[in-house]
């Protein structure tokens, strides 16, 4: 009972405090420029980046100050781990840079803070593959650019494939009997590795739902997670587990590249980052050992898009700059260059004719994959429900649910967190 | 006790230390090793084939220095802090009496109870609107009192016995003289535990951290490991082994030195 009173105390200080972040932030008063402004970029741009994007964006930054002689460009890196807090934080102390980059799904929940400016309507959104431009689209308003792009394709162990006569598949069929063929014949223990719940499985399962003609949200916003199409692809999906093709075991993050490169792994859905990660872990010599394909067709073709998109924020001290700085980030030859650099994939479409990706035949079949990719919906409580599907495929891998109980579940929890808007 | 009784005890403490022990010894094994072991299956213990590469990348491409004089600097004052403030605060509490004396522990008692992250984004608030982001103020400052160092030196303190206190008192000693003359020498043992728990929840404090420093040259040790080795996508384990290894060796060390001298305030305090 003692305690009673210091806690009210304590709550109604908290409270103020909190009261007082609010207020700074709507308290700025936001320029919205309908277009870039002509003229050159003056003044410091402050520009926060995750990882290695952060740690290498200096680069291109250079060549933006050359041809801006009277700007700064200030990168600062984020780590990845800690940057939705680090944004959520900063965007409710007002304490933000200029731009920052963003992780596709989080682009939902920062833009429904407010503390986003919408895109200037002179960035051409033609110019970028329709499945990331849609990433920044929060209830119609586009509040961002795609940076880089991230797409999942198949890579398979093409000497077990060699090894076991068979050739990559272009259809669901295909893609069980190819698995288990990498298995009976091939020597591998998973014929084909599908990530089976933990963070992020739904980025492996959805093309699957995607593939079968399943949606996550219908035309009226409604979560549609229990449908016959969205049953189609998780009993499709985990049949490979159910059947001992895929293990359904949760792997650490990084283990599925390092069972792949031993052959344990004989095939497994990831995006082009994986492609160095398997050259260092496997040695130069590696590279004549595996391929990469599309997705196989269910219906028809699908894929996840993501990536990074660049904001600019509402308390932006320059805006202007700001906007410019990424005007020159989507141009398609400092995309080309980006890549060379980060070999992230470009996010804008004409960049991958240049000689540098044009010649690199892995990074094609990624490049075709996005062309038929789709972003989950760009809604603020995407991240929980995104732990809800998570969730959900664990169940239904590890047979510890039906598919159609999952499913009903699923539907019914995503349904109570609703769409935030 | 008798021998076969103590053969027991090794066994058991063997045990204990082997599970103690056995990640740490782990993580320096496999600093060691090239990517592609660490995450094999099943895991390995020795590495087949011993590199370097870890090591060599930690140093050419993270500053280092900058890293850990942030580090040492931001858990030196929150450590030095603390042992200072809470055991002035516990002896308050502990042994003098005034108005609204249980209000106060009462509050400390409260702070406690709140879960740090209840009250993260409003303390980031606070710190930004006074203009301490990206300071060594708004690093360490919120972290130089902390409410559980308060309870545990006033706890402590309130076992020391009255009559040393009165004595003092009765030889014209001031306040000020009697913290610092007798009931700070006592608190040896106190201390020590206090001065390790707060140096090591500031050396590994990672999202505080994060947050506060807007500039690279301000990021601690745990914030540019996480920075270097954990991507989008995918995460260098290596480089994070490496990382760690640098990171936990200096404390251990530091410890191991210490340790004589937190044995030896038990030792000599004489009262309990």
């Amino acid at each position: 009972m003692r305690c009673r009173i210091p806690f009210v105390v304590l709550m109604t200080s908290l409270l103020a405090v909190a009261a007082c972040g609010r207020e700074t932030q709507t308290g700025a008063a936001p320029q919205q420029p309908s277009s870039v402004g002509e003229g050159k970029a003056t003044g410091e741009i402050t520009v926060w980046a995750m990882g290695g994007e952060g740690e290498n964006l200096g680069r291109l930054a250079a060549g933006f100050e050359r041809e801006n002689p009277g700007a700064t460009v200030k990168v600062t890196p984020v780590p990845w781990d800690g940057a939705h807090n680090k944004l959520a934080s900063s965007i409710a102390a007002g304490q933000t840079p200029d731009v920052s980059l963003i992780g596709t799904t989080w682009m939902g929940e920062f833009a429904k803070t407010g503390a986003l400016q919408p895109t200037p309507s002179s960035f051409d959104r033609a110019a970028f593959f329709p499945g990331l431009w849609a990433t920044t689209e929060v209830g119609g308003t586009s509040y961002g650019v795609p940076w880089y792009a991230d797409t999942r394709s198949l890579y398979y162990r093409k000497d077990l494939a060699e090894k076991a006569g068979v050739r990559p598949p272009a259809t669901w069929d295909e893609l069980k009997s190819f698995a288990q063929a990498l298995k009976d014949k091939g020597g591998a223990a998973q014929g084909i590795n599908l990530q089976a719940g933990g963070t992020g499985a739904w980025q492996t399962f959805m093309p699957f739902g995607w593939q079968a003609g399943a949606e996550l949200v219908d035309g009226e916003g409604k979560f549609t997670l229990d449908t016959p199409r969205m049953r189609t692809a998780l009993e499709y999906y985990t049949s490979f587990h159910r059947s001992g093709l895929s293990s359904s075991d949760r792997l650490v993050p990084g283990a599925q590249v390092a069972d792949f490169v031993s052959g344990k792994i004989g095939a497994f859905v990831s995006g082009a980052y994986d492609r160095s990660v398997i050259l260092k872990q496997g040695g130069p010599e590696f590279a004549s050992k595996y391929g990469v394909v599309e997705l196989p067709k269910g219906e028809r073709a699908a894929s996840f898009a993501g990536g990074g998109d660049l904001v600019v924020f509402k308390n932006a001290r320059n805006a202007d700059g700001a906007w410019k700085f990424i005007r020159y980030l989507s141009r398609p030859d400092v995309q080309a260059e980006w890549f060379t650099i980060q070999a992230d994939p470009p996010a804008v479409q004409s960049a991958w004719q240049d000689p540098a990706l044009a010649k690199d035949d892995f990074l094609q079949v990624f490049g075709r994959q996005l062309k038929v990719a789709k972003a989950p919906p760009a809604i603020p409580t995407w991240e929980q429900v995104a732990a809800v599907i998570d969730g959900g495929i664990e169940q239904a891998a590890r047979g510890t649910a039906s598919v159609s109980d999952v499913l009903r579940t699923m539907q019914a929890s995503a349904a109570s967190i609703g769409t935030g808007n | 006790m008798t021998a076969k009784g103590r053969w027991w005890v090794y066994v058991v403490l063997t045990a204990g230390l082997l599970a103690v022990i056995s990640p740490f010894v782990w993580m320096l094994l496999s600093s060691v090793k090239p990517a592609g072991e660490i995450l094999g299956t099943p895991p390995t213990w020795l590495p087949g084939h011993v590199t370097g590469e870890h090591y060599r990348s930690l140093f050419e491409r993270l500053d280092l220095a900058t890293y850990l004089t942030n580090s040492v600097a931001v858990a030196v004052a929150v450590t030095v802090g603390n042992m200072v403030f809470c055991s002035m605060l516990g002896y308050v509490l502990a042994k003098l009496s005034f108005r609204g004396r249980r209000l106060l522990f009462g509050l400390v008692m409260g702070m406690l109870m709140v879960p740090g992250m209840v009250t993260f984004v409003p303390l980031f608030i606070l710190v930004s609107n006074v203009g301490l982001a990206n300071t060594y103020s708004g690093l360490i400052l919120p972290y130089l009192v902390q409410p559980v160092g308060v309870f545990l030196m006033r706890q402590f303190i309130g076992e020391l016995p009255d009559e040393l206190i009165d004595a003092a008192r009765v030889d014209g000693a001031g306040e000020a003289r009697i913290f610092a003359r007798i009931v700070l020498p006592l608190c040896g043992p106190a201390l020590a535990t206090l001065g390790i728990i707060t140096f090591l929840a500031s050396w590994n404090n990672f999202l505080w951290p994060l947050v506060v420093a807007q500039t690279e040259d301000m990021y601690t040790m745990p914030v540019a490991l996480a920075l270097y080795s954990v991507g989008q996508n995918s995460i260098d384990y290596g480089l994070l082994l490496a990382g760690a290894v640098v990171v936990v060796v200096p404390v251990l060390l530091l410890f191991t030195f210490l340790q004589r001298h937190f044995t030896q305030g038990i030792a000599t305090t004489g009262f309990r």
